[in-house]
């Protein structure tokens, strides 16, 4: 049976714990309002963007466009979004298998299947199974920003237009709200179907494009991939601070339960101490009669 | 009289949005104005400055390079980074400047990075000049 000092101690140390996943809760909490909001505002640039690809879509017959083209596809990059720190739940094992997975089930289609990694997490893991780790981008998270995400869009553009890869894709966990994230892996390269989600209001107005359409569309392709890196990113931040925040709120929960038992338990040894202290007494009293 | 509603956009947020007389813009093919009344129009925006006219006001800004978009009376201007002329930071855009062109030197015009190095020169350099006047 523990002493009634070693409880006390063990209550002390959980309490501890708890005053740390609180406190790591409320700076979760502060941060994912500032991601959220950097989410929001960054819609009207991307809505924008999509608007003139689609009017420019709808007014040419059909866009080519190098960044447009699929071919048959042998070579495979996945950009994997991880945070740099953990204990945030399930959020970068969640991407990590979501990968593994992808890159066994897919591992006869293609020829070579590389990573790309963002996030500290995400390498140490690919590095531990021994992936073929294309490249990655330590200390992105500290300069999210469209800069960056400008400079992962134009490398892989890069390989993808030397050939050098044949499609890539984007692993994220996708902002959905404060306790619910969502894994998704979409494809990235070689665009797809841009525009086809209709015209907007300006569809009906015939633009007139300076210098033209081919020199508008060319700047405007390689922006709209940046967009999407740049979304990934802004998503991933805000969804790594959702689960950690509720990684924190249910650690705070589970320690407080656990100094509940334990005053419980250490109550009920003090009582049967004393009990026992007591009986003593009496039986010692009793022995003198 | 009529208004045209003026918005510049960066990926990041929204900068402005407000209602002017007119807006010059510095578009693929040199400055353009927009009065109200303008035809639907989509240019390439080149690093320059944005100039905003109410009234007997104007304000100035730097945009580097974009797009932008001519329709209903709203020009919006989609701009990889803007800042008002009067925020520019010269010592900063100088030592970007200072670092592109020297990144640039040994490199060729067939090198991947030469491109980016150069957008970087041409922006920084239209950046101070809107600083200087």
């Amino acid at each position: 049976m523990a002493s009634l000092r070693d409880i006390r101690k063990r209550i002390r140390s959980v309490k501890n714990t708890q005053q740390i996943t609180k406190a790591m809760k409320m700076v979760a909490a502060a941060k994912l309002r500032k991601a959220q909001d950097a989410i929001i505002a960054a819609r009207p640039y991307a809505e924008s963007l999509d608007q003139m690809i689609a009017d420019l879509a709808a007014r040419s017959e059909g866009l080519a466009h190098p960044l447009l083209q699929s071919r048959p596809v042998k070579k495979v990059d996945v950009i994997v979004l991880t945070s740099d720190r953990g204990l945030a739940g399930g959020f970068n094992s969640n991407v990590t298998r979501r990968v593994s997975r992808f890159m066994f089930e897919n591992a006869k289609n293609y020829e070579a299947i590389r990573v790309i990694t963002i996030g500290r997490k995400g390498n140490e893991f690919f590095k531990r199974r021994g992936s073929e780790i294309l490249k990655d981008y330590p200390g992105l998270y500290s300069r999210v920003s469209f800069a960056t995400a400008q400079q992962v869009a134009e490398d892989v553009t890069a390989r993808f237009l030397a050939g050098e890869t044949d499609a890539v894709f984007l692993a994220y966990n996708e902002f959905i709200s404060a306790i619910s994230q969502k894994v998704v892996l979409s494809q990235m390269l070689p665009l797809q179907s841009v525009g086809s989600e209709g015209a907007g209001t300006t569809a009906m107005i015939d633009f007139e494009y300076e210098p033209d359409r081919r020199q508008v569309l060319d700047r405007l392709m390689p922006q709209a991939i940046a967009i999407k890196v740049y979304r990934a990113l802004l998503e991933s931040v805000a969804s790594e601070h959702g689960a950690r925040m509720s990684a924190m709120d249910n650690a705070t929960n589970n320690a407080s339960d656990m100094i509940g038992r334990l005053t419980l338990y250490y109550n009920r040894t003090r009582q049967a101490a004393i009990t026992k202290e007591l009986m003593e007494i009496v039986s010692g009293a009793e022995a003198l009669k | 009289m009529a208004k045209i509603t003026v918005e510049i956009v960066t990926p990041e947020r929204r900068m402005l949005q407000v209602q002017a007389d007119e807006a010059i813009v510095p578009g693929g093919e040199g400055l353009f104005g927009v009065r109200p009344g303008h035809t639907p129009f989509l240019s390439l925006v080149e690093p320059g400055p944005l100039t905003v006219r109410e009234g007997g006001s104007q304000q100035v800004w730097f945009v580097a390079g974009g797009f932008v978009q001519v329709a209903n009376d709203t020009v919006r201007v989609l701009a990889d980074q803007a800042e008002p002329a009067a925020n520019i930071d010269v010592e900063a855009a100088k030592r970007r400047l200072e670092e592109a062109q020297a990144r640039m030197k040994g490199m060729t015009a067939e090198d991947a990075r030469y491109q980016v190095e150069a957008a970087t020169v041409r922006r920084e350099t239209a950046r101070m000049a809107i600083a200087k006047r």
